[in-house]
């Protein structure tokens, strides 16, 4: 490195030397610090602070555990009648499908007694 | 330090804690506010951002290991925030007037050279900015800056190349070749 080079570096690490920080700095971030501390406290106070009761947080535990046990009653039957529901609807289709093919049948005879041919039927008569 | 911090006193409450915190900010207040100043060449926008660090130190002091660590730490996060904090405001160009004056008296036989030269850093492109300002004020080499600013090391030494070659002509242009 050059004398030139080792002037301006001197130059340059004088000019940009540490300066001291603004009086009363350090206090300012701390009183910064403890503001920042309790806004954050204060906005967390109004839902937080409900569960910090012992009798509260015991309330907010058994209707939570009650709510999920009527849920799971409820859902239980919605379930059950559902089943029931299928079944039924089940039962009637056959019993529909069934009296259809009764019906196919009955109409099945009577169209093969009238298609009989008109000689059969009256030698019968005079027999 | 800082693991001394968490080590004696955990919760980030208390007298011993707070007191332990204001000796870090007391030992480091001076490297921050500087970068910041020759950065912004501005001493409240300077203030106002080493404070910002400050409060951000005190959020992220479980992350951190060591003084050594913290120091690092320190400069890239103020590094970081002068880049943020420019782009977000435009500050009025700085003037040979305006540059920050030191509050100590110089150690340079040229206290005109100096303002000088703190005027063109002032006004030299953010990188470069910051690669002349953590080379010279805090003493880093290249693979530190490289580190702390998230660069490649070719970058930084070729910022430092640049810039000084750049300084030396306006400076010249300016003085005259009477001590570079």
């Amino acid at each position: 490195m050059t004398d030139k080079n080792m002037n301006l570096e001197d130059e340059l690490k004088s000019a940009l030397r540490r300066q001291q920080a603004p009086p009363h700095f350090t206090e300012r971030v701390l009183a910064q610090i403890a503001e920042q501390n309790s806004s954050t406290q204060a906005v967390r106070t109004p839902w937080w602070s409900i569960f910090t009761q012992p009798l509260l947080r015991w309330a907010a535990v058994t209707a939570t555990a009650a709510s999920l046990v009527i849920g799971g009653i409820h859902y239980r039957t919605v379930q059950r009648e559902r089943t029931q529901g299928e079944a039924a609807k089940q039962q009637l289709m056959l019993a529909l499908r069934i009296a259809g093919n009764k019906l196919q049948l009955a109409k099945a005879r009577v169209n093969e007694i009238n298609a009989t041919p008109s000689t059969n039927r009256s030698r019968s008569e005079e027999e | 330090m800082a693991e001394r911090v968490f080590r004696d006193h955990p919760p980030h409450t208390g007298t011993r804690f707070a007191d332990a915190f204001a000796d870090l900010v007391r030992r480091h207040q001076s490297m921050v506010f500087t970068i910041a100043l020759h950065y912004l060449a501005d001493r409240p926008a300077a203030e106002e951002l080493a404070q910002d660090v400050f409060l951000q130190l005190h959020a992220n002091l479980a992350n951190l290991k060591s003084e050594e660590h913290v120091t690092f730490w320190l400069r890239k996060v103020t590094a970081h925030r002068c880049i943020d904090y420019k782009r977000r405001r435009t500050l009025p160009q700085v003037s040979l007037e305006e540059v920050a004056e030191p509050s100590e008296p110089a150690r340079s036989e040229d206290p005109f050279l100096a303002r000088k030269l703190r005027q063109v850093i002032a006004s030299l492109p953010e990188r470069p900015r910051l690669v002349m300002i953590l080379r010279y004020q805090e003493d880093m080499g290249p693979e530190e800056i490289a580190e702390a600013l998230s660069l490649p090391v070719g970058t930084v030494k070729s910022h430092l190349q640049r810039t000084l070659a750049l300084l030396r002509e306006k400076v010249s242009r300016s003085i005259g070749e009477v001590t570079i």
